[in-house]
């Protein structure tokens, strides 16, 4: 069982990467507070005995049901359909696309840099940032999940409800897309 | 087999230079994000921890209560406990409002069938004793005259 530092501790290291997760799906931060808010409680009022370990993959689920939620609820006040999988690209798979071409291999970064590096840097973080909003949905929940929350793919397909070659697939896909956008822009990581 | 082995290595390949990508392009969605100034969001995601937290609490509260309090009720508690509580009388006296039922559906059910019954025993005694002999009501044109000399 979860004791309240552990609980705290969880909470904090999870909430600001959950806002981000959210607001990438809802694109409204207002909303995307107020998911990530229910989603503390949920688990603080149902799974807090949970062991630790367990609540890393229990929050990531009570998130993305909440996310749902609201968009069924913007779907019955809008009267619009928003269908995730309308979202998904085509093949965007980058064909014989090296995605080592996009890793910068010039050496270490220099530990000082320039005023003009920190703002160049600050554009291609945000440019980073831009693209994984655009990616297709699901492939964004898959990226973020599994790279980001650093769930195994075995977590990722229980919160997403799909199967662990999707979640590959989409994990692939994503990656291929976001080198292949940020190779054609020049930005190197 | 050569191919293979070569086909899973290029696979492998694939894969970590896969994971590499996706852990330099989420590692910059870190520094972003730390590097971004949203006092209002930080705040609001404090305030929501804070409460989850409170609710946290208020949920172990109730847990170590819940106990203690059957535990003062004595007795009492014994009525509104689980099945494990519960004398067996009481369990038995749970499945009287069943058995009344079905001993009312078997009382009904007899009931229908005894009315029945002397409802056909009126007929035939009504028409045995009468003068006519029950062969009459074969005849077509007996029939007929019946249903023709009613007014």
């Amino acid at each position: 069982m979860a004791t309240d530092k552990e609980l705290a501790d969880f909470l904090k290291n999870v909430e600001k990467r959950a806002f981000k997760r959210t607001a990438y799906t809802v694109r409204n931060d207002d909303a995307a507070l107020d998911i990530v808010q229910d989603s503390m409680i949920r688990l603080s009022q149902k799974y807090a005995d949970r062991p630790p370990a367990e609540l890393p993959l229990v929050f990531q689920r009570i998130l993305s049901n909440a996310t749902m939620d609201w968009f069924r609820r913007q779907k019955v006040r809008n009267a619009l359909f928003v269908n995730l999988s309308d979202f998904e690209g085509a093949d965007d798979e980058g064909g014989d696309f090296d995605l080592l071409e996009l890793l910068d291999t010039s050496g270490a970064r220099t530990s000082t840099e320039n005023a003009a590096d920190s703002v160049g840097r600050q554009q291609t973080l945000q440019l980073i940032d831009d693209q994984v909003q655009q990616l297709p949905t699901r492939q964004r929940e898959a990226f973020l999940l599994r790279y980001w929350e650093e769930l195994d793919v075995a977590e990722t397909a229980s919160v997403m409800g799909c199967s662990e070659g999707s979640v590959k697939t989409h994990c692939s896909r994503a990656v291929h897309a976001l080198a292949k956008a940020l190779r054609t822009k020049g930005v190197t990581l | 087999m050569n191919q293979t082995s070569t086909s899973i290595l290029a696979q492998r390949s694939a894969e970590a230079a896969q994971a590499r990508i996706a852990l330099r392009l989420t590692a910059a969605l870190t520094e972003h994000q730390s590097l971004g100034n949203h006092p209002d969001i930080d705040a609001r995601l404090r305030f929501a921890r804070e409460q989850a937290l409170a609710v946290a609490r208020q949920a172990h509260s109730n847990v170590a209560v819940a106990p203690a309090a059957i535990g003062r009720a004595g007795g009492a508690a014994v009525l509104g406990g689980g099945p494990e509580g519960t004398p067996w009388w009481l369990r038995l006296g749970s499945l009287l409002p069943l058995a009344v039922l079905l001993a009312g559906l078997v009382l009904i059910d007899s009931h229908y069938t005894r009315s029945q019954i002397e409802a056909a025993a009126e007929v035939d005694a009504a028409i045995l004793s009468d003068d006519l002999p029950p062969e009459a009501y074969r005849d077509q044109g007996f029939v007929e005259f019946l249903k023709t000399a009613r007014p």
